[in-house]
């Protein structure tokens, strides 16, 4: 029964409150750094690019009063599954790959293409991980959800439902609670009369059967939720247009400055990737 | 099924999406199978958003999805693909188009028979779902294109057949649906 206490779960990130200047910008700010420090992360063609952004948010993490071990602290049990990912490239070919062959092993072999996916992909998704704990640990849930509409604001002038989001967002936030104790009540109801969720036996369908009485409930509430605050938001002439809000957030001094920094970060680690990744490449014939 | 207020798409975006985030976050939506291998129902609450308010809904809905499953990869992750989902392409725009498929398939099905037409958009959900995602994993070299295809016919099906089930459950039940045992019991109640 351990594992049905839910309640006490729930959270979102890992917030780290150290009140410095990084956590004091308004949230636009921090998620157009989350942004142009993610692009060139996920879109570079090299390592460059791929590296470059992790440096820059461990920077970031200093100044923010953030411990760059405790960004990189969630990374070290993960690491050895890397070596699963190496591994599966190593047994799987890709076809088409001409490229040079490092090492063969029995009908296996390790070539420069498949060498180069992986160092990549690690990579990247070591410069993600910091970025976005970088992001969460210095962004409440709360900050994340409201900021989203200033974030957005530029697109709204095009039409796109940045208000909107932002509120299903908060509602969603609003609502995570009541879901998650509704999940525990249902759970323990059904445990109660001998379901068996997870270690049952049976087949995949059996599960799946099982699984209804879960779902399907915890859906129609939250459903019959939304109805009910839908009919009193409209009882109240709820419509969107012209609203005030109750946070507010204030520019820091140096905030343009920082959001200038961003894209400018942004522009040259795409082009110092360009730059440097294409000849390194070639010289490593891994698009040969 | 469509053409309700703005407010309430928004307020059931936010309903589901906050459905999505509690089984993301508390790892219910999966159904273990043999070996340790899993099937996952996560993007159910997607599938039922876009069948009941139309694709924005569905879009948002998938939305809130992909970004909890992007910030729980890089904060508390379980396993080696797992670590790959902080990446954006991965974790949140199929489930962007997820949301906008599925409510396409119900529309181009819904016509009397809207419990065939959820089940539809359930399982064409799934299936496009399973392509989208593995197809981003390939593309950026977490898993070789060999294992992925494995994986959709191993995983993916049944995994459509369950999505299937459980949106036309879902759908019946609040749209008051008559299905074979009769009508739905709890649509008395709403």
């Amino acid at each position: 029964m351990r594992d049905l206490e839910f309640f006490r779960n729930v959270s979102i990130g890992q917030y780290v409150d150290s009140g410095s200047p990084v956590h004091r910008m308004t949230p636009a700010t921090k998620y157009l750094w989350l942004v142009a420090l993610s692009a060139p992360a996920v879109a570079s063609l090299g390592y460059a690019g791929a590296l470059l952004p992790l440096l820059s948010a461990l920077c970031a993490a200093v100044a923010a009063g953030v411990r760059p071990s405790f960004l990189l602290r969630g990374l070290k049990p993960i690491l050895p599954l890397f070596l699963v990912v190496a591994v599966m490239q190593f047994i799987f070919g890709w076809p088409g790959d001409r490229s040079a062959v490092l090492f063969r092993l029995g009908p296996f072999s390790a070539t420069a293409r498949e060498a180069h996916i992986v160092l990549m992909a690690v990579a990247r998704t070591v410069s993600l991980v910091v970025i976005v704990g970088l992001f969460t640990s210095t962004t409440t849930e709360g900050e994340a959800a409201h900021g989203i509409e200033d974030f957005l604001a530029p697109l709204a002038r095009l039409g796109f439902p940045a208000h909107a989001f932002a509120l299903a967002a908060t509602t969603a936030l609003r609502f995570i609670p009541i879901v998650a104790g509704e999940l525990e009540s249902i759970v323990k109801a059904q445990a109660a009369r001998g379901a068996d969720f997870g270690s049952g036996k049976g087949g995949v369908v059996a599960k799946a059967r099982a699984y209804l009485p879960l779902f399907v409930p915890v859906m129609i509430r939250a459903l019959e939720r939304a109805e009910a605050l839908a009919e009193a938001m409209e009882a109240r002439c709820y419509t969107g247009r012209g609203r005030t809000r109750f946070v507010v957030y204030e520019l820091q001094r140096g905030e343009w400055v920082a959001r200038l920094a961003a894209v400018f970060l942004c522009v040259a680690i795409f082009v110092l990737d360009s730059a440097v990744s294409a000849p390194l490449a070639a010289l490593l014939g891994v698009f040969a | 099924m469509a053409s309700s207020s703005p407010v309430r798409k928004i307020v059931v975006a936010g309903a589901l999406g906050a459905v999505s985030i509690a089984l993301v976050l508390l790892n219910l939506g999966f159904i273990t199978w043999f070996a340790g291998a899993s099937i996952t129902v996560l993007h159910v609450p997607v599938i039922i958003g876009a069948v009941l308010e139309g694709p924005v809904v569905g879009m948002a809905v998938g939305a809130i999805f992909g970004l909890t499953a992007l910030v729980k990869a890089a904060t508390a992750p379980q396993g080696p693909i797992d670590l790959f989902f902080v990446n954006p392409l991965i974790s949140v725009l199929p489930r962007i188009l997820l949301g906008l498929v599925a409510w396409a398939f119900f529309r181009v099905f819904m016509g009397r028979m809207r419990g065939l037409a959820a089940t539809v958009a359930g399982v064409a959900g799934s299936v496009t779902h399973s392509i989208l995602v593995l197809g981003a994993l390939v593309l950026f070299g977490a898993i070789p294109l060999a294992v992925a295809a494995s994986v959709f016919v191993a995983n993916g099906i049944i995994e459509a057949v369950v999505a299937g089930v459980l949106t036309l459950a879902v759908v019946a039940a609040w749209k008051g649906i008559e299905s074979r045992t009769g009508k739905a019991r709890l649509a008395d109640e709403g």
